[in-house]
This record gives structure tokens, C-alpha cells and sequence, in this order.
């Protein structure tokens, strides 16, 4: 598939802000065999007084921003043209529990696409033994990891109801655990603490995703939104599988991806500090324009 | 030393109060002082003989003068405990630690090895990473381990080094042989307290210390310096110690090498990232740094690309250090080296890197993350602490979370092995180690008690040098763990003896001969801390001269309803201080602000002054509590006038008329003006009732002057010439105005370009405005004006300065 993509994210102001520093991350990847970024720009008004790109950790393309002069509100836009290719299930090769502890035991590794870097904790995702205990309820032995991730996907669909006034940014799993409620973020974060108790690296993966309108309604602009779903690592042979617990589905053609890290923090699309005080209103809209291909 | 007296133990020539007696080292412990035959080891002897010859009275003077320079000099360090934090005097175990020269050689000849493998380490963590790729570290230790900073991974820093100071926790086991039981990279501490140490050791002993051939501390700092010097790009480039502030356990520490060694002492809000470059914000203006210091750790060091949640960083850090701005001691990252379980893997890492073996064992330890070392633990579980992996202190300092294998129960025994292979990759297996003691003074003798040695490393131009001494950390009781300074150890100077005359470096010139030499490098946030301060200490003599005057008024009438004192309630309610309470509640929350802006410049006060201010706070706090209205609170009210003046005093007498002192200054003058424009505005109009004026001439302390200066009674006109017009009443408007004119032309950039700056035109505009008025002239509306315009100067010097 083809895409034209456009993200719009504004800051207001109640009291100018000034010293802004931003790192943004929003631009697709351009990953081998199943997406290539065509083109793509990230613009920022007021006009930055220092401006730099980097490549983070992960591989991310990040952007960072300095505005300087007191500012009542900023807006951040990325355009970008990508192409997409849906991942494709396999055969199920994917080992037994054990199995993987052996496999990710003999990976000496710890480059970006190493698994050991999902396999612990992070800075947002602490064990939780309740959400342990979840996770080792649906895991039956015999099950492939393959297996077992798509049934804890599964099963925290039909649990957790999509609630976006539930939630916040700030949101501990532990607590969307408790209220079984959140949004694609909160969701992604309880399946991945849930996979790593049982010894499975997994990590979290921000994007777009493209809505499909009802039959015979036209697609409603701006009404997207930036998406998060899940990497497992489902050993050697089948590597990273991802999947999309909020909407119990495998990632597939309409999933654009845009970063991989650890959690939310790794890779949050916007970080930003700044001095001021007073609130801040921020407004986000997202277009995923499918073009005919 | 032909005759050593105390080598003989035996002899019936010593006195029964002779502190030695009884001395003797624990079985199977080796001992610092008494060899495996019980004798006084050749290092020992001259002091021991000098202890053992001292009349108990003597010796107990000699260590009171070494509590004494600690308490004077306000050498602390934080304590944490269930009743929040606070502060506690520097321990210090009087009787020194004695070691040979000889032996020290082989000490700093393991350490300077080590801390080159660890340089290689690290450096092979954040760049190539071969040791995970080859198998000699496993890939979850880095990966997992919250101090492996991704950011920073690839980023090579500036002059090519990750370490420049470390510090090492070594300990003797019963074979005499040293061990190392922790590597300190993050952010060691101690270095400053060994100095503190050693200043108070050699107060108390300075005779023994003089004939001892004790290896001198200075030229190790010396060197250190001169290493720091050399690592700025620019010669303009400033060199500063960033601490994480003045809640830190080791903040007084921070402070005192930042004094000892020239450099400014910064915060993370100090800091800002300009085109690449770290700059220090000053009174004067953006200032680049070279080189920091740091004593934060790392993840806290910025919030836009490490802990998101982090209040004490500066954003930007890390993208500076990718374009090689800066120096940090030690780079951002180095503090995963301190994984515990890294240990474990060092004997054949140290082969693998350096091609030889570890000169110095490392503490026996087994991460029980791989199954043979898993099973080892188990089947030794009698002989093992057992403690986290990725934890970064060793086990006698990790406030419990290690235990002891032989301590548990008989059946949590038998499930070890289930915990250990759930939990391996988390844990480590650490031999039980049995530390040498060393004698501590305890009631007038001398017992043996555990110790460890932090042995501290700086990398200079010629290479590593190990610090010669350093401080011994002593048990409070026979146990090992009890050498943490939470749990009440305690620290003694270490004395590395030499059997030749050493040479004796000066110490470094005082602390003034660097300052000096840089005028206008006062940081924002100190100056904007001094300047509150200064608004703090006056707004409370302020209100608390309103109030001895409503006190001893309420004393003669008792009638709060009577129209004067009805109207000064009003006046003090609408400035925020209610009369519930007869010393009340505001006043105290006022001190309390001075108070903390004080501790975040407390590297600028005296300890007197510290110590000033916060005995006012404990007094006001305790007549809150019982005084009553009238006498009574007049009578407090006077004694809290009197220790704010001693603080003034204080102030005034020893603080060094720097930039620093002008804010301070500014402040105090700024509100004591606002406060007598405000008064004047309030009970010198024609409405205000009876008594009022001769009110305020109390409040502003000026009876006697207006008695003397005016033969008429007290009149609006009379009042108005002296508290606001008269330029010699220290009390007036004027006054003030005046004094911050003057102040004012001595701060940097008071003029630019030979123009004034828009501060510095404020501070003449009002001044002269004033000054050119007459007392009738002189009405609410006036210091209405006034007071707008006074609280329009403060913050066009906020906008000016602290910004």
C-alpha cells in the first residue's frame, strides 16, 4: 500500500512558553522487505533557533528542536509518502518457553535488534505480579510462543475496553491493569509486561494506522490517530512478530511504523521541556491517506 | 625508634588506663594494627607508644579538638531515616589507619590496573561491545541494566576517556591479602571527607603525625586539577563540580571541593545548551564549561534524552556530548562498572582486555544467571551473601537487600535452588567476607572493629595516580555490616607510612586566589537565592517589629478592638500575617524560605551564619507554640529581633563583598524600603488613628533620632522627613534607594556599551524621584506609586539577572 501521511501536533499556551526544547520522533522508518519511506518532512512553527537530527538508539530518525523566544502555542507537522508491505504469518516455527530461554540464552548480542533489550524491565514497565499471574493463566504447556502471544493479544481485547477518558499519557499498567480500561498505549504496555514474565522479549512499536470508514461513508479527515501496538520476539527462526492487541489483529498493511523501543518512553513522539507555567492544550490530528497504488 | 615500648605487651610497666591493654585481634580476623603473633606491626609502633604514654585526660583533649574542627568547619553529611532526612556531624574514629609504605606500593599498583580495565570496559560497552559479542559478559547484564544509557551508546567523549575518578572499596581478608569489594564510577564520594579527615586527624595528633613519614594528600588533588585544566577546549572554558543539590547526602562534600579546588558549584538548572556548548548562566552572562564535575548521577543529567522525570538535569546534555562539548567526570554511562555482578566475570575479562592477570582479587562472586555457578551458589549457600545483580553497592551498604545464606531458615534453604534458577539472571552469589579490624577509640580503650578502605584514582597527564591514604570506613560493632555510615560506622583518616622523610607539598593556595581572579561567574540561581534570602531575612525583622510594637501597645490596653491596634491587624492581615497567634504562623513560613534559599547557596555562608539562621527558625517555632499576646510576645518578639540581627551581624561582618553580597544586599535594602513605603502609605494619612505615628517612628526604630532632630511633637510631616526623605536614616526610603543606586553600579553589565542597562536606569529613576521630593508632598498616593514602581525594579532584576 501506499500512503500519504500527515500529523499535525499543537501545544497552546495559557502563559507563553519559552526555552523549548523538543526531541520528536514521528517520521516512518524505512525497514527492509517491508516498508520504505518515500519521502518525508518535519516542521516546526515558530521557527527553532537550533535544529538537529540524530539516530537514536533504536534506529529512530529523532529530531530535536530549541525555541527560544516566548511562544503562546507550537505546532509540529510531519508529511510524509511511505509504502507498505503487510508482513506475512507463516508456518508457526516459533519454540516451546523453554526452548526460547535456551535460544536467548546463546544470543550474544546487545546490538539495537538484540531481544535481550526486551526482555526486562523499563523505565515505564516494572514486573507486575498481578499482570504475571494473567499472563501465566493463558499460557498452556505445549504452546508455541507464537501461540502464546497471539492468545494473550487475543484475550486482552475481549478484557480491556477501549476507553480514551480512562487513561492517561502517564498511565502505569498496573493501573490500566486494575481499571481493564485504556488506549492502544495501555494496552501495548500490559501484553508486553505480561510477555516478559514469562520470559519473552517484547517491545513496544508506535506508528500509524490507517481506519477504515464504514461502508459507504467517506473516510473523515484528521480522525486517525498515532498508534502503538507490540513486538514479540518469538525466537531465531520466526524473530519479531507484531501484534495489535487493541484491535486483536497482526500488524499488517495498514500498520506504519515509526519506532521501536522498550516502552512508550523509549520512544514517545514528542519529549519536551520547557519554561513556563500555566496549562497546555494540546490538539492532535492525523490523516492516513491510502493513494491507489 | 630504637626503643618501641609497645611491641612487648606483656611487661608490667604499663598503667592500667593505658588504652592498649586488653587489645587483641578476633580469632581467624586478620588485624590492622597486631600481627598473626600478636605483635605491634613496625608502622604502628611509634604512634601506639605515643597513645599508650598520653594520660587518658590527654589523649580524650587531643580528640575533642578534632570534634571540634569538624564542627566548626560544618562538616556533614545526610542522614535518611523514617523521620525524613537531616544532618549529621562527620564520624569520625579518631585513632588513624597505619599502613606501609611498602604495601601501599603493591595497593596502588592493583588499582591503577584496575581502573585501566575498567576504562577498557566501559569503553567496550558503549562502543564495540566485543565482551558481550566473544562471551565474556553476558548480553542480559548490559542489556537489562537500567544504568547502560542508550543515548549514549556510540558516543566517544571529548580527549577519548570515560574515567577520570574513581574510587574503590578494598578490605583485607584473614590471609592478609587485600580484596577488592566494590568499584565506585558513577559519582564517588569521600575524597573531600578523607581531606576533612585528615585536617582533623592531624589537629588531634599533629606531634606523632609531624615525625611520621605520613604521606601528604595535597599534590594528589594538585595533579587532579592541573588533569581537569588541561581538558578544556577553551581557555575560557570554566571547570565546575555539578551537584545534584543541597538535599544530596554528600552536598557538603560538593561544596568543599568545588572551594578547595577553584571550581564553581553548579546545579542542572545552572546549566543551558547554546549551539552545541554547555554554558554556566551567570550574572554576567552565559559562561561555557569545559569540564563537569559531576556528582549526580547520570540518568538524572537530562531530562529530554534520560529520566523524563528528572527535576535537577539540563535539557539538551546529551545532545551537547554528541557534539563533544564537554567534559564529564565521568562520562555519562560509566556507572554501569559498578554492577555488582560484573564482578564475577572481571578475572577473565582482565585477561581477555589487559592480557594479564587481576593484580587484586575482586570479592569471590557468582551470577546466577549461568547454571554452574547457579548450582555453585546453592551447594555453598552456608558460606554466600546473596544479593541483586544489577545492584550497584556493595552488600554492606545496600540497607538490607542482600542476605546472608547461613541466616536462613532450614526450609527457605531447600528452596533455594528454585529461587536461584527463577531468579538467577537477577542475582549474585558473593563469598562471605570477613574484613581485618583496626583499633577504634570506644570509652577509653582501644577494640578492634572491622574496617574497608575507599581508595580513590585520578587519571592526571601522567597517567593514574592512586590518592595516598584516603579514608578507612569502621564498624560501629564487630559485625561487617555495621560500617555503613547509615548504620552508624564511622570514618578514620588513613596514614600511608613511608620509612623515609616525604616530601611535603604546600597545600593548594586558598580558595580566595581562585575566585577572585574570575568576577562576574556568580551563577544566576545563586545570585537570585541571595537575592531572596536578603528579601526573606528583612521582610521578617519586617513584621516582626509590627509586631513587638502591637504587643507592647495590647500589653497597656489589652483591647484588640482599640482603633490603633484594630488598624495595624488590618494592615498586617492585608500583608498576609493573621493574629491568631502571637507569633504567628506566616512569620514562620517566611523564615522558613529564607532558610531554604540559604541552603541552596549554603557553600557561600559560614557555618556560624548556617547555624544563625536556623537556630531563629527553632526559637520562633517554639514561642509560636507558647507565647502569649502582650508582654509575653513582646518580649519574644525582641529576642527573635536580636537573632536576626546576630545573623545580619554575621553577614555583614564576614561575607566577602563579592557580586554575591551585592544581591544580597539588594534584596534587603528592596524590601526594607517596600516595607516602609507601605507602613507610611498605611498610618501616616490624616485617617489613620491616634498613635500612629509615634507607632511607626517605633516600627522604624527612629524615636531617639526624631526627638533629637525635630522640636516639635510627632507630626505627618516630621515623619515623612525622616523614615522616607532623610538619606542618612538607615530606616528611611531614601536610605535604601540609595544604597541600591550604589550596588547597583557594581554589578556586571550595568552598563552596556557605556549606556546604562534597564535596571540600573530603574534604580537611578527612583532613587532620584525621591530624592527630590518634599514631606508634604508626601501622600498615599505617592508611595502607592512607589511601591508599584519598587516591585516593577525587582522583577526587571530578575528578567536581568536570574533569568
Amino acid at each position: 500500500m501506499l500512503y500519504d501521511l500527515n500529523l499535525h501536533m499543537g501545544y497552546v499556551y495559557d502563559v507563553p512558553a519559552s526555552g523549548a526544547r523538543h526531541v520528536i520522533r514521528v517520521l516512518p522508518l524505512s525497514l527492509p522487505d517491508r516498508q520504505r519511506l518515500i519521502a518525508g518532512s518535519v516542521t516546526v512553527t515558530p521557527n527553532a533557533d537550533e535544529r538537529t537530527t540524530f539516530v537514536d538508539f533504536f534506529g529512530q530518525q529523532a529530531t530535536s528542536v530549541l525555541v527560544r523566544a516566548p511562544h503562546d502555542r507550537l505546532d509540529i507537522r510531519m508529511q510524509a509518502r511511505v509504502m507498505v508491505e503487510a508482513p506475512t504469518m507463516t508456518a508457526d516455527l516459533s519454540p516451546e518457553l523453554d526452548e526460547l530461554k535456551e535460544e536467548l540464552a546463546e544470543l550474544w548480542s546487545v546490538d539495537p535488534a538484540s531481544p535481550h533489550h526486551l526482555a526486562g524491565p523499563s523505565p515505564r514497565l516494572a514486573e507486575e505480579p498481578q499482570i504475571a499471574a494473567y499472563a501465566r493463566e493463558i499460557a498452556r504447556p505445549g504452546q508455541t510462543v507464537r501461540e502464546i502471544a497471539l492468545a494473550l493479544c487475543a484475550r486482552i481485547h475481549k478484557d480491556f475496553t477501549y476507553d480514551p477518558e480512562a487513561t492517561t499519557v502517564d498511565t502505569t499498567p498496573k493501573e490500566a491493569f486494575r481499571l481493564q480500561r485504556g488506549v492502544c498505549q495501555d494496552f501495548a504496555h500490559v501484553m508486553i509486561v505480561g510477555l516478559r514474565s514469562l520470559g519473552i522479549p517484547a517491545g513496544y512499536v508506535s506508528g500509524f494506522l490507517r481506519t477504515i470508514p464504514p461502508p459507504g461513508k467517506e473516510r473523515l479527515e484528521g480522525a486517525d490517530a498515532m498508534h502503538a501496538w507490540v513486538r514479540v520476539w518469538c525466537g531465531e527462526t520466526v524473530g519479531y512478530l507484531e501484534l495489535d492487541p487493541t484491535n486483536d489483529i497482526p500488524a499488517g498493511s495498514d500498520h506504519i511504523v515509526v519506532a521501536y523501543g522498550r516502552d512508550y518512553a523509549d520512544i514517545a513522539p514528542v519529549v519536551g521541556v520547557l519554561k513556563g507555567y500555566g496549562n497546555q492544550k494540546v490538539v492532535q490530528a492525523v490523516d492516513v491517506v491510502p493513494l491507489k497504488s | 625508634m630504637s626503643k618501641a615500648p609497645a611491641t612487648d605487651r606483656a611487661t608490667e610497666t604499663r598503667t592500667p588506663k593505658d588504652p592498649i591493654l586488653g587489645y587483641a585481634a578476633l580469632p581467624g580476623i586478620a588485624d590492622e594494627m597486631l600481627d598473626a603473633n600478636g605483635q605491634i606491626r613496625p608502622v604502628w609502633r611509634n604512634l601506639i607508644s605515643h597513645l599508650s604514654r598520653m594520660p587518658e585526660g590527654d589523649l580524650q583533649e587531643r580528640f575533642a579538638r578534632a570534634d571540634r574542627y569538624l564542627r566548626d568547619a560544618g562538616v556533614f553529611y545526610r542522614t535518611y531515616g523514617a523521620q525524613g532526612s537531616g544532618e549529621r556531624n562527620w564520624p569520625i574514629s579518631h585513632v588513624p589507619v597505619l599502613i606501609d609504605g611498602k604495601e601501599w606500593e603493591a595497593v596502588s599498583k592493583g588499582l591503577v590496573q584496575r581502573a585501566d580495565l575498567l576504562e577498557a570496559v566501559v569503553s567496550d560497552i558503549y562502543g564495540e561491545n566485543r565482551l558481550v559479542q566473544e562471551g565474556f559478559l553476558p548480553p542480559a547484564l548490559i542489556a537489562g541494566n537500567s544504568e547502560f544509557l542508550r543515548p549514549l551508546v556510540g558516543v566517544r567523549p571529548v580527549g577519548g576517556h570515560y574515567l577520570h575518578f574513581c574510587s574503590f572499596e578494598i578490605g583485607r581478608g584473614p590471609d592478609g591479602n587485600w580484596w577488592v569489594l566494590a568499584d565506585r564510577t558513577q559519582a564517588p564520594s569521600g575524597a573531600g571527607f578523607a581531606l576533612e579527615n585528615r585536617v582533623a586527624t592531624t589537629r588531634a595528633l599533629s606531634d606523632i603525625y609531624g615525625e611520621s613519614h605520613v604521606h601528604r594528600l595535597a599534590s594528589f588533588f594538585g595533579a587532579f586539577r592541573d588533569a581537569l585544566q588541561a581538558h578544556k577546549q577553551y581557555p575560557e572554558d570554566r571547570i565546575a563540580v555539578l551537584t545534584p543539590g543541597p538535599a544530596n547526602e554528600t552536598y557538603f562534600e560538593h561544596a568543599y571541593i568545588a572551594r578547595y579546588l577553584g571550581f564553581m558549584l553548579l546545579e542542572g538548572e545552572d546549566l543551558t545548551v547554546v549551539n552545541n556548548r554547555v554554558m554556566v548562566r551567570t550574572v554576567a552572562g552565559l559562561k561555557p564549561i569545559g569540564v563537569l564535575w559531576r556528582r549526580l548521577d547520570a540518568s538524572y543529567a537530562d531530562p529530554l534524552e534520560l529520566n523524563q522525570n528528572s527535576h535537577i538535569g539540563t535539557p539538551g546534555m546529551v545532545r551537547a556530548l554528541r557534539a563533544g562539548a564537554v567534559t564529564f567526570v565521568n562520562a555519562l554511562g560509566s556507572g554501569i562498572l559498578e554492577t555488582r555482578a560484573l564482578l564475577a566475570f572481571m578475572p577473565t575479562v582482565c585477561r581477555r582486555l589487559l592480557g594479564e592477570d587481576l593484580l587484586m582479587p575482586s570479592i569471590a562472586t557468582w551470577w546466577c544467571g549461568q547454571k554452574a555457578e547457579r548450582d555453585h551458589v546453592a551447594k555453598n549457600i552456608e558460606k554466600m551473601v546473596i544479593g541483586p545483580a544489577y545492584s550497584r553497592l556493595p552488600f554492606f551498604d545496600d540497607n538490607g537487600q542482600s542476605v546472608l545464606g547461613s541466616s536462613l531458615r532450614k526450609a527457605a534453604k531447600e528452596s533455594v535452588g528454585d529461587w536461584l534458577s527463577s531468579e538467577g539472571s537477577k542475582l549474585v552469589g558473593q563469598e562471605v567476607v570477613t574484613l581485618s579490624t583496626t583499633p577504634a577509640y570506644v570509652n577509653g580503650k582501644l577494640v578492634p572493629r572491622p574496617m574497608s578502605l575507599r581508595v580513590f584514582a585520578a587519571r592526571t597527564e601522567n597517567g593514574w595516580q592512586i590518592m595516598p591514604g584516603g579514608f578507612a570506613r569502621i564498624g560501629s560493632g564487630p559485625d561487617v555490616a555495621a560500617i555503613a555510615m547509615q548504620a552508624g560506622g564511622a570514618a578514620a583518616d588513613v596514614w600511608i607510612v613511608s620509612d623515609k622523610p616525604v616530601p611535603k607539598p604546600t597545600l593548594l593556595p586558598p580558595e580566595e586566589s581562585f575566585t577572585r581572579n574570575m568576577p562576574g561567574s556568580l551563577p544566576s540561581r545563586a545570585a537570585d537565592n541571595l537575592y531572596w534570602l536578603g528579601r526573606y531575612i528583612e521582610r521578617a525583622e519586617g513584621a516582626l517589629r509590627i509586631l513587638r510594637a502591637w504587643h507592647l501597645r495590647y500589653a497597656e490596653s489589652a483591647d484588640p478592638k482599640q482603633p490603633l491596634l484594630a488598624d495595624v491587624t488590618r494592615y498586617l492581615k492585608a500583608i498576609d500575617i493573621d493574629m491568631s497567634k502571637a507569633v504567628p504562623a506566616p512569620l514562620l513560613r517566611n523564615i522558613d524560605s529564607a532558610i531554604y534559599s540559604a541552603s541552596n547557596i549554603r557553600d557561600r555562608f559560614s557555618p556560624d551564619g548556617w547555624l544563625a539562621l536556623t537556630d531563629l527558625a527553632k526559637t520562633a517555632r517554639r514561642f509560636h507554640e507558647a507565647v502569649q499576646p502582650g508582654d509575653d510576645a513582646s518580649h519574644a518578639t525582641t529576642i527573635l529581633l536580636r537573632k536576626l540581627a546576630g545573623f545580619a551581624g554575621l553577614v555583614h561582618e564576614n561575607m566577602y563583598r563579592f557580586t554575591g553580597w551585592r544581591f544580597l544586599s539588594i534584596g534587603r535594602h528592596l524590601e526594607r524600603a517596600l516595607h516602609m513605603t507601605r507602613l507610611l502609605g498605611h498610618m501616616s494619612g490624616p485617617e489613620a488613628p491616634d498613635g500612629s505615628l509615634d507607632m511607626l517612628l517605633e516600627i522604624g526604630d527612629s524615636v531617639m533620632t526624631h526627638r533629637r532632630r525635630y522640636n516639635v511633637a510627632t507630626a505627618r510631616l516630621t515623619v515623612a522627613d525622616l523614615l522616607a526623605l532623610d538619606p542618612l536614616n538607615p530606616r528611611s526610603i531614601l536610605f535604601q534607594l540609595n544604597e541600591i543606586r550604589t550596588e547597583v553600579e557594581q554589578l556586571p553589565n550595568a552598563f552596556v556599551n557605556g549606556q546604562m542597562s534597564p535596571f540600573y536606569r530603574e534604580a537611578m529613576r527612583l532613587h532620584s524621584g525621591l530624592a527630590v521630593m518634599t514631606p508634604e508632598a508626601m501622600d498615599h498616593e505617592v508611595y502607592r506609586k512607589l511601591e508599584l514602581e519598587m516591585e516593577k525594579l525587582s522583577d526587571i532584576l530578575g528578567q536581568t539577572y536570574f533569568s
